[in-house]
């Protein structure tokens, strides 16, 4: 993880690190003395002696301004460190205890903000006494309780995840929760505060060392140096220009060095956005291919393999995947965790994430107005014009698809307004009335809730209700009862299944892993394990007489019988980087033979409407 | 089983959350567990069914003292958990563990699985670091996934392999009792299968007792002796699996079973799903609970809230007033 993101962070990096380390090497560089003053030759402007001038003074600009980043960097950097250091201990105590602690901590922090920075400023001057010393004070003091809050905000949304009550679960310490659990995890907002306070610190050492309450001329510092600058403007422009493009140039580098850094700390990569790969080809190819006769699919995915660059070589998470859906038709693709169900589903959305790489494949849509053309070859812009309009997703964790900030209203309302030019009060009606269509009870209120207030059952309706906004005509769901109660999975179930009905023709994928609800939503199904389609087919016919022993294997494992051990898959899906040779399944196959491990099996036909992936299909019957 | 030593004993559970619609809004109570009695004994593995928002989560957090109750008290191996000072209680945390049901939150994303399959067992001094990297491996192999997998962080797993970590995870500092919060729910049948083999496995090998809270009631069938059936904070039936499963008594256990998901049954052949949402645990209706949602529901349901009354012998326990009726 580390090694990926150090290209990023190469550049800030060195920048930031040499602007410190020539301020750091002031005394040794070959530069006169900041303080000389040369009255005879006051503004001169640049020349070969004096790279960047001289100031009012006839002091050497360049001396000055590598002086000066020793008092600028030095106080806003350690304000900035020393606030932090403060204001995140508050603030990681008082969202972890809560109570008197907060009031004791935070809310006590939070009092300091209410002084005018200046006559607090002043106010520690008085104590201590003009210098770079009391600057750091001062600031500290100031900075601070902004860090706390930050922090405070991000430990409480943090304190009740699941992962830190499991430490609080396992006997942990609260100060080895704070440390290792909770502290890692609020640590980004924070680096991108700390960006903000230096660049801010930088600012009012320059206001207050005019005032005399920071640096004492004639030492140098860039604060200083611009406040000096500015009576001479008229006569020697320049001399503003060098300090404020150091301040600015290392303010930009630092908020750079940030930005990289809090990437580079989350593991899980960069976001899911366009797919660079998708750019390329969309532009090196035709931006639509021609649209072609219709077809009775409407949607058809053919041949598809995705590619994912891992340390040990390439994987294939995907491989050769067919499949199709008619207009009205629901297909559940079925399978274990890690066969590819969710790549597939993104990759049909244009949302997989940056790291996969689709190696080959076509996937034929066909639009509103008939019209068919590749998915992997649109560009970005006319994918996005199609996600959420004619072809919507519904993930398998509602409270996560939500923005926990945003009524829920709101939020259907944002999805209809991203593709229909209507007033935000007509897109909040349409909200209202979507949420009463998927089953929200009293609509018109529960469209002001925030997700939170509404529990599993209902947030997963309002993602229905956004994802069904603009009347799609493929809805694709990613374990959409997964995470749901028995009952509301039932609800669900029977709302998808009349959106079908309603909507005249609604195709839909349905991914899950759940045999039951197959046999429940589906008309036909493709059971996939490791990557690979292996049968494919009307429900009734694959479950009546599955054609291939890993489906009748996962019909034998489901809990319903009254055996006392459940028949369970031997051995363990085989990872991707070391796939068995031949038939995938062969290491846990009952039927294996062979001739099964030397050659892949080829999906074959059973008859018009069935395939399988499994040479001794005929002898299964 | 009503001879076997109880190790978790539950009485008169009562959990309020106090919330706040606004600043100057008036306080409501979130009524999420109320006076439950329940216990688990020494080995015994006992299922909490039910919807979400019913309180099954809250209870299962209560039995751990992860969460104080408001009224109340749960004993375990004998001890009050609220009477033991922070440090014995911790101590005591080795014996109890939770399993959680979403395998994406349950996991620290910055951390390696391998560190976090072995702060338990760091945590306690079960172990020396050396160790605990070899039983890390063991434990992986236990749920199914390779030792090599301990190096890699949360994200690189897909959601089955996740939960299976976090079962790792519990394992890890061999408890006695393990409260599993919908464990399986986001497993693949195969994998379901297994880790409902290992947890029955364990239980036998290890004497592990097991709170199993699940929507699934085919596995609850499965793998419990005794089932709990609770409705918005309440225990609206309870007796032995088998007997629970054949004859339901509540209405909502009935209706429950029907929106089970069935292989043999195929759509559209079960009764339509119960409709509407629980309701809100703040404002729960007066008298039965479940009488917003019930097609038996009359007006005596409404007057007082129906005891949870022995309804068999066996243990099996119904909080019905029409159940005789019904039946
Ligand atoms: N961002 C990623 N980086 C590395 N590997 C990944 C990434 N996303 C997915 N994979 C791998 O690709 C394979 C297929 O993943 P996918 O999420 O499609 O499976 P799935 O069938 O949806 O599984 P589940 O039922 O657990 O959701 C898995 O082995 C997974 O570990
Ligand atoms: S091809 Fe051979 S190993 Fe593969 S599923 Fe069929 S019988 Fe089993
Ligand atoms: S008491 Fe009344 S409302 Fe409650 S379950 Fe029985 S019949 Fe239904
Ligand atoms: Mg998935």
């Amino acid at each position: 993880m580390a090694w990926r993101g150090t290209r990023r962070l190469a550049v800030p990096f060195l920048v930031v690190g040499g602007i410190i380390a020539v301020a750091l090497a002031a005394p040794v560089l070959p530069l006169g003395d900041p303080v000389t003053i040369d009255v005879s030759a006051r503004l001169t402007p640049p020349s070969a002696a004096h790279w960047l001038g001289q100031d009012e003074y006839g002091r050497d600009v360049l001396t000055r301004i590598v002086w000066g980043a020793r008092a600028s960097l030095a106080v806003s950097f350690l304000a900035a460190a020393i606030a932090g250091v403060f204001g995140i201990i508050l603030g990681l105590l008082g969202g972890y205890f809560r109570g008197v602690v907060e009031i004791l901590t935070v809310r006590s922090a939070e009092a300091v903000l209410c002084f005018p920075p200046l006559l607090l400023a002043l106010l520690v001057l008085t104590l201590l006494g003009p210098g770079a010393g009391t600057l750091i004070v001062a600031l500290s003091i100031l900075y601070a309780p902004t860090y706390a809050r930050v922090a405070y905000a991000e430990t409480l949304a943090a304190r009740n995840l699941d992962y830190v009550v499991a430490q609080e679960a396992l006997g942990a310490r609260s100060g080895r929760i704070l440390a290792r659990t909770v502290l890692p995890n609020v640590a980004p907002p924070l680096l991108v505060q700390f960006s903000l306070t230096v660049a801010s610190a930088m600012v009012l050492e320059s206001g207050l060392s005019f005032l005399g309450l920071g640096v004492v001329p004639p030492e140098p510092s860039w604060g200083l140096m611009i406040r000096g600058a500015r009576s001479t403007m008229d006569q020697a422009p320049w001399l503003l220009l060098w300090p404020c493009l150091a301040l600015t140039g290392t303010i930009v580098a630092l908020n750079l060095l940030c930005d990289a850094l809090r990437d580079v700390l989350d593991p899980r990569g960069r976001n899911v956005t366009a797919n660079p790969f998708r750019a390329l080809t969309g532009n090196l190819l035709s931006r639509t291919s021609p649209p072609q006769v219709s077809k009775p699919e409407l949607l058809r995915v053919d041949g598809l393999t995705l590619e994912i660059a891992a340390e040990g070589g390439a994987i294939r998470p995907v491989r050769d995947v067919s499949l199709s859906v008619a207009p009205g038709e629901t297909l559940a693709v079925v399978g274990e965790s890690g066969s590819g169900k969710t790549l597939t589903g993104l990759a049909v959305m244009g949302l997989l994430p940056p790291v996969v790489e689709i190696v080959s494949g076509e996937v034929h849509y066909t639009d509103r107005t008939g019209h068919t053309y590749d998915l992997m070859r649109l560009d970005d812009a006319a994918m996005r014009g199609l996600r959420g309009d004619e072809i919507a997703m519904v993930f398998q964790d509602p409270s996560s698809s939500l923005n926990p900030v945003h009524r829920v209203g709101d939020q259907v309302a944002e999805a209809i307004r991203a593709h229909r030019n209507v007033s935000a009060a007509e897109a909040w009606r349409q909200a209202v009335g979507l949420l009463d269509q998927v089953g929200l009870p009293d609509a018109a209120r529960r469209a002001r809730a925030f997700p939170h207030e509404l529990s599993g059952g209902q947030q997963q309706r309002a993602v229905i209700a956004a994802a069904i906004a603009n009347g799609p005509r493929l809805l694709i769901a990613d374990e959409p009862t997964t995470a749901l109660d028995v009952t509301i999975q039932a609800q669900i179930l029977a709302l998808m299944a009349g959106l079908k009905h309603q909507s005249g023709g609604m195709g839909m994928i349905f991914v899950t892993h759940n045999l039951a609800v197959v046999s429940e939503i589906a008309d036909r199904v493709a059971v996939m394990y490791i990557g690979e389609v292996v049968e494919e087919g009307p429900v009734d016919q694959v479950f009546a007489t599955p054609r291939h022993p890993y489906t009748i294997a996962l019909i034998e494992s489901v809990p319903e019988g009254d055996d006392d051990r459940l028949s369970a898959i031997p051995g363990t899906v085989p990872p991707l980087h070391d796939l068995p040779p031949g038939c995938r399944f062969a290491p846990r196959c009952g039927f294996a033979e062979a001739a099964c491990t030397t050659a892949d099996p080829p999906l074959e036909r059973i008859d018009g409407k069935r395939s399988t992936r499994c040479r001794r299909w005929r002898e299964l019957a | 089983m009503t001879t076997v030593p109880l190790l978790v004993e539950a009485k008169g559970l009562t959990k309020t959350f106090r919330a706040r619609q606004s600043l100057f809004g008036r306080r409501r109570d979130i009524l999420a567990v109320r006076d439950v009695d329940l216990s688990v004994g020494g080995q015994e593995a006992v299922g909490v069914v039910g919807e979400s928002g019913c309180g099954k989560s809250t209870l299962g957090r209560l039995l751990l003292h992860l969460l104080a109750p408001t009224a109340g008290t749960v004993r375990f191996d004998g001890q009050d958990l609220a009477a033991l000072g922070s440090d014995q209680r911790r101590r005591l945390r080795r014996r109890m563990q939770l399993i959680f049901q979403d395998p994406f939150g349950s996991l620290d994303p910055r951390r390696t699985v391998g560190n976090q399959i072995a702060d338990g067992m760091l945590i306690h001094g079960l172990a020396t670091d050396a160790q605990a990297r070899e039983a890390v491996g063991d434990l992986l192999e236990q749920v199914g996934l390779e030792p090599t997998h301990a190096t890699r962080l949360p994200h690189e797993f897909s959601g089955g392999q996740r939960q299976r970590i976090a079962v790792a995870r519990a394992l890890a500092t061999q408890p006695d009792f393990i409260v599993a919060d919908e464990p399986v729910s986001a497993l693949d049948v195969s994998i379901q299968a297994q880790v409902v083999n290992l947890l029955a496995d364990l239980r036998q090998r290890l004497g592990l007792s097991l709170l199993f809270i699940s929507h699934d009631l085919h596995v609850v069938r499965h793998l419990c002796d005794r089932v709990a059936v609770m409705y918005l904070g309440r225990v609206v039936e309870t007796g032995p699996a088998a007997a629970l499963f054949e004859a339901p008594a509540h209405p909502y256990t009935q209706a429950l079973l029907a929106a089970t998901p069935s292989l043999a049954r195929r759509r559209d052949t079960g009764r339509p799903p119960l409709s509407g949402d629980l309701p809100s645990p703040s404002d729960p209706p007066s008298g039965c609970s479940f009488r917003t949602r019930c097609p038996h529901a009359n007006s005596d349901c409404a007057a007082a809230v129906p005891p949870l009354e022995p309804w068999a012998s066996d243990g099996h326990r119904v909080a019905c007033w029409r159940a005789a009726e019904i039946a």
